[in-house]
């Protein structure tokens, strides 16, 4: 059929151009899982199937400590930023607010600064007030980071709240306090949820500013992983991040709920 | 007015309740408020102070000096910020190009297939930003898979040397930030009215006009939103020219961290050159707010 | 001027057929509309005359040229979509000037067309606005002139009128017929409510799953549908099935069970040739019937019914009676004038006579699989009636 063939064309261009992006996407990951079951020291080429680098890796101390080090920092971080986050997005709610203003340009603020220079600033002061760097800065630090997606989610999901809800249970007779823990943080629950997640994906994620503000003596992952690389000590890499991917797919594919929570906060 | 607002008796009783709204939210906000003005804020004023002090092998003098500024505007670190500010640039097209009619098709997609769809493209974006780095190492290594696979089927007779090269980086970092991209002109894209496509068809465009007359101007948001994404993150990348990138052209990332990590240290030189990207930054979002402005300003008329 | 030509054109969507073999010609300059429910295939119709969908099968013609394959820019053909579908990004101005600058039209020609078409809509002081600082009916008219000003041979109109309200749809009924008769092009109107059709349209076509039930004036189908849906779609009426048990030469007679275990006759003028104990249907329009508490003294090519006032439901310019003739429901609308029959008003429970001459109802060969009750139908039963109809063509 001739018609509309410039539709088609379009139509075909999109379609090509997404099977090669998810290919660009999925390519390498795909390559690192299957090289993680590789029998060789280097990357060359194909030398076996073997479990080897697993069983190194779980014995291997240092990426174990790392590994709980990520752990500990993304769950406090994402614990204190989120409970930032439900008060100061329940602080911006009062539109008469003065303060208004001022509080949303500073959380937009560090979204729109390259992370790096908040690596500096941080490693300046802790510098500065000559702190010693350690677990305690790099939490410091991850939760400055965090604050302000958790209060943007939190205050998406506030701005979408339907107020005539809480005038029904007014209307029912509900006290102040029960129209909070009864009505109002139950229909905020999910953005709650999303921040948290993004809280610690972030967490989890973070090199850079981490990089700043850690000492010696307390790494993370990503700040082991870089470390192995550039030390070339890569064999357990592979295996640590087939891991690591595998428990991202875990959490998002599993997890129907999470993943329409996070669709939703986009 | 007939009722002045104190003649009127409810007025005390609004004002007080007024009052004590504005006072919660205060201390609602409070601790968030605190926290960003002593990490985030005090910081800055640090790296203010810093950039006019002198350096030391590991701390500073507290000696006022432009010698930072003047450093800074050496041809030397004014070819960092041209590489980095290219890079940026090209990284955030590129990803515009390949971005764009990825966001459509999903835009487009059958609804109970774009929830999918999406989650393939989060998937990577949620996968560990070092690990897909190094996955791309080993891909684009000397000895490398990729080398190997065009080795083994006869389209090379020497591998490519891909590997710490700027391609290597443009690639990667495409890799990392067309997500950042994606969503955004997804957002946008999923709300444009597709009957307006089909109304500019009925006067006479076709769809080649109809894109760049519709489809494109409807999407400006989305295309502001993501060459923000992409672009401010890429002025200040260290990781990935650090990793798959060389040591011939350092990227202003690179330049900032070795003055703070590498001995001796220049905490003024690395205070300015932050100071200088966040000048560049700020310059960069007020131009994409004027071009923005300029579109709602129109409406106003 | 030429006339447009459907030639049994079908429109499947895998496998569930939207419009099925419909032939049609519709002449130059005519009001022409299509009527039915949802889902009958209408729109599709529209799309594939406006080139957004491909037929499945036959041609459109316009004239002697065959537009069956004409992608939507290459047709002379425009469309006035439900939503407006004015460009959020453009002004009034911008918009009517889109199909000009398409066509790159010289500038100062652009500028005096788009005055000329803002000024038939009476659109000439909103030009700088942009569509989200205008009203419903001011966009419905900016896109009546950005269709206008490419000069279509036929005009497309898709349920124009829906998102407006009442009083500013009558308005806008109005005004289209104004513009209809000032640009003298082909209007092709489809909408579901059938009180727009019959008021602006010189023929309608009323479609139910795809086919075209009946085609004709407003009138003619208002007074002789050709079936049950046509009948009971446009306007309302009173469906009494029965079996014919007395034929003359200008009359037949019908006995109707009365779904209480008795039955009544009822004589009617007829255009079918009905045969001796046919079963078939009559349609008789609620305000064709008298009611009173008075047996008419008049008898002559007359039915008279006695009745039992079930509900009356007063509704300003007539008051609409329900009443019980042994188990059948009958409505009758009354104006509200009492020099000819009562003088005083008619209560709940009454007794009366219902009456109307042979003439007025019509026969219609055909028989409701099941025959609503007044309850179905005040319940916006026409989904479910027209489900007994006629099953969906699912292949």
């Amino acid at each position: 059929m001739k018609h509309c063939s410039l539709g088609r064309f379009f139509k075909g261009m999109n379609l090509t151009v997404f099977t090669l992006v998810m290919v660009f996407l999925y390519i390498p990951i795909l390559i690192l899982i299957i090289f993680s079951f590789n029998d060789a020291k280097i990357i060359t080429g194909w030398k076996g199937f073997t479990f080897k680098y697993y069983i190194l890796l779980l014995e291997n101390k240092t990426i174990l400590e790392a590994f709980r080090n990520t752990m500990l920092i993304a769950g406090l971080s994402t614990l204190i930023s989120t409970i930032l986050g439900v008060l100061g997005a329940l602080g911006l709610e009062y539109h008469k607010f003065n303060g208004r203003k001022l509080f949303s340009a500073l959380i937009y603020v560090p979204l729109v600064i390259p992370d790096i220079l908040m690596g500096v600033s941080l490693a300046l002061l802790f510098n500065f007030t000559r702190v010693n760097t350690g677990m305690l800065t790099v939490l410091i630090a991850h939760i400055t980071f965090c604050v302000s997606y958790t209060i943007i989610v939190i205050r998406s999901r506030l701005e979408g709240f339907d107020y005539s809800l809480v005038e029904a249970a007014m209307d029912l007779g509900a006290k102040p306090a029960t129209i909070f823990w009864k009505i109002k943080f139950p229909l905020i629950m999910p953005g709650i949820i999303a921040a948290a997640l993004l809280a610690f994906t972030l967490s989890i994620d973070d090199f850079i500013i981490t990089f700043f503000t850690s000492g010696r003596g307390f790494d993370t992952l990503p700040i082991y992983v870089e470390g192995a690389i550039r030390r070339g000590t890569i064999t357990t890499i592979n295996s640590l991040s087939t891991i690591m991917i595998g428990l991202t797919l875990l959490l998002v594919v599993t997890t129907k709920r999470i993943r329409k929570i996070v669709i939703s906060s986009l | 007015m007939k009722n002045l607002p104190s003649a009127n008796p409810n007025y005390a009783l609004q004002l007080a309740t007024e009052r004590r709204k504005n006072f919660t939210s205060w201390i609602l906000t409070a601790p968030a408020l605190l926290w960003l003005i002593f990490f985030f804020l005090v910081p800055y004023l640090i790296v203010i102070i810093y950039s006019f002090l002198t350096a030391d092998i590991y701390d500073v003098k507290f000696e006022f000096t432009l010698d930072a500024y003047r450093q800074s505007f050496t041809p030397a670190y004014m070819h960092t910020f041209y590489l980095s500010f290219r890079l940026a640039l090209l990284t955030t097209l590129l990803c515009l190009l390949l971005g764009f009619p990825v966001a459509y098709y999903i835009a487009r997609a059958k609804d109970k297939v774009k929830n999918n769809l999406l989650i393939f493209i989060i998937i990577p974006f949620w996968t560990n930003l070092i690990i897909r780095i190094f996955s791309w190492r080993i891909f684009l290594a000397y000895n490398g898979v990729l080398n190997n696979l065009l080795l083994g089927l006869g389209l090379i007779s020497k591998p490519l040397e891909i590997m710490r090269t700027d391609l290597a980086v443009i690639l990667v970092m495409v890799y990392v930030y067309l997500p950042y991209m994606i969503l955004p002109l997804y957002s946008v894209l999923e709300k444009l009215d597709w009957t307006l496509l089909n109304a500019a068809m009925d006067l006479g465009a076709n769809e080649v006009k109809s894109f760049f007359r519709i489809t494109l101007p409807l999407s400006k948001e989305g295309i502001f939103a993501g060459g923000l994404l992409v672009f401010i993150p890429a002025l200040g990348s260290y990781l990935i020219p650090q990793l798959v990138g060389n040591q011939r052209s350092l990227y202003l990332g690179q330049v900032i961290t070795y003055k703070v990590k590498n001995i001796p240290r220049n905490w003024p030189m690395a205070s300015a050159l932050s100071l200088t990207l966040l000048l560049i930054v700020a310059l960069f979002l007020l131009l994409i707010y004027f071009l923005y402005r300029r579109g709602k300003f129109r409406k106003q008329v | 001027m030429e006339e447009i030509r459907l030639e049994c054109l079908s429109k499947d969507f895998d496998g569930f057929v939207a419009v099925e073999n419909v032939s049609l010609s519709i002449q130059s300059g005519e009001l022409f509309s299509f009527l039915g429910p949802s889902g009958c295939g209408k729109t599709t119709l529209l799309r594939m005359i406006a080139g957004f969908e491909i037929p499945s099968t036959g041609r459109i013609l316009i004239g002697n040229t065959d537009i069956t394959d004409l992608p939507p820019y290459k047709r002379q053909v425009n469309t006035i979509f439900q939503n407006y579908s004015l460009f959020p990004h453009m002004t009034v101005f911008d918009n009517v000037a889109f199909g000009l600058r398409i066509r790159k039209s010289p500038k100062n020609e652009i500028t005096k067309r788009v005055r000329e078409m803002l000024s038939l809509v009476k659109m000439e002081d909103q030009a700088n606005k942009f569509p989200e600082q205008i009203s419903g009916g001011q966009k419905q008219r900016v896109a009546i002139a950005r269709a206008l000003i490419n000069q279509p041979k036929v005009l497309l109109l898709d349920e124009p009128l829906a998102a407006l309200d009442l009083k500013l749809r009558q308005h806008m009924l109005i005004e289209l017929m104004n513009i209809h008769d000032a640009v003298g092009i082909t209007f092709i109107y489809v909408t579901h409510d059938q009180g727009e059709a019959m008021s602006i349209s010189d023929r309608v076509a009323v479609m139910n799953y795809g086919n075209i039930i009946q085609e004709g004036p407003p009138d003619d189908i208002y007074e002789r549908p050709n079936s049950v849906f046509s009948a009971y779609f446009i306007g309302e009426t009173n469906l009494i099935s029965g079996e014919v048990i007395g034929i003359e030469d200008d009359y037949v007679q019908i006995r109707c069970p009365d779904g209480a275990g008795s039955s009544f006759n009822i004589d009617s003028t007829f255009h079918i040739q009905p045969t001796l104990g046919q079963e078939l249907t009559v349609s008789l329009r609620p305000e064709k019937i008298a009611i009173s508490r008075n047996k008419p003294r008049y008898q002559d090519d007359i039915n008279i019914l006695r009745g039992v006032i079930e509900d009356i439901l007063y509704l300003g310019s007539h008051t609409q009676y329900i009443v019980n003739v042994g188990a059948l429901k009958i409505r009758v609308f009354s104006q509200h004038k009492r020099v000819y029959f009562d003088d005083t008003a008619l209560d709940w429970e009454e007794p009366v006579w219902l009456f109307w001459h042979d003439t007025d109802s019509w026969l219609i060969n055909e028989i409701p699989e099941n025959v609503l009750t007044v309850d179905e139908i005040s319940e916006g039963g026409i989904n479910h009636y027209q489900r007994s109809i006629k099953r969906p063509a699912i292949k």
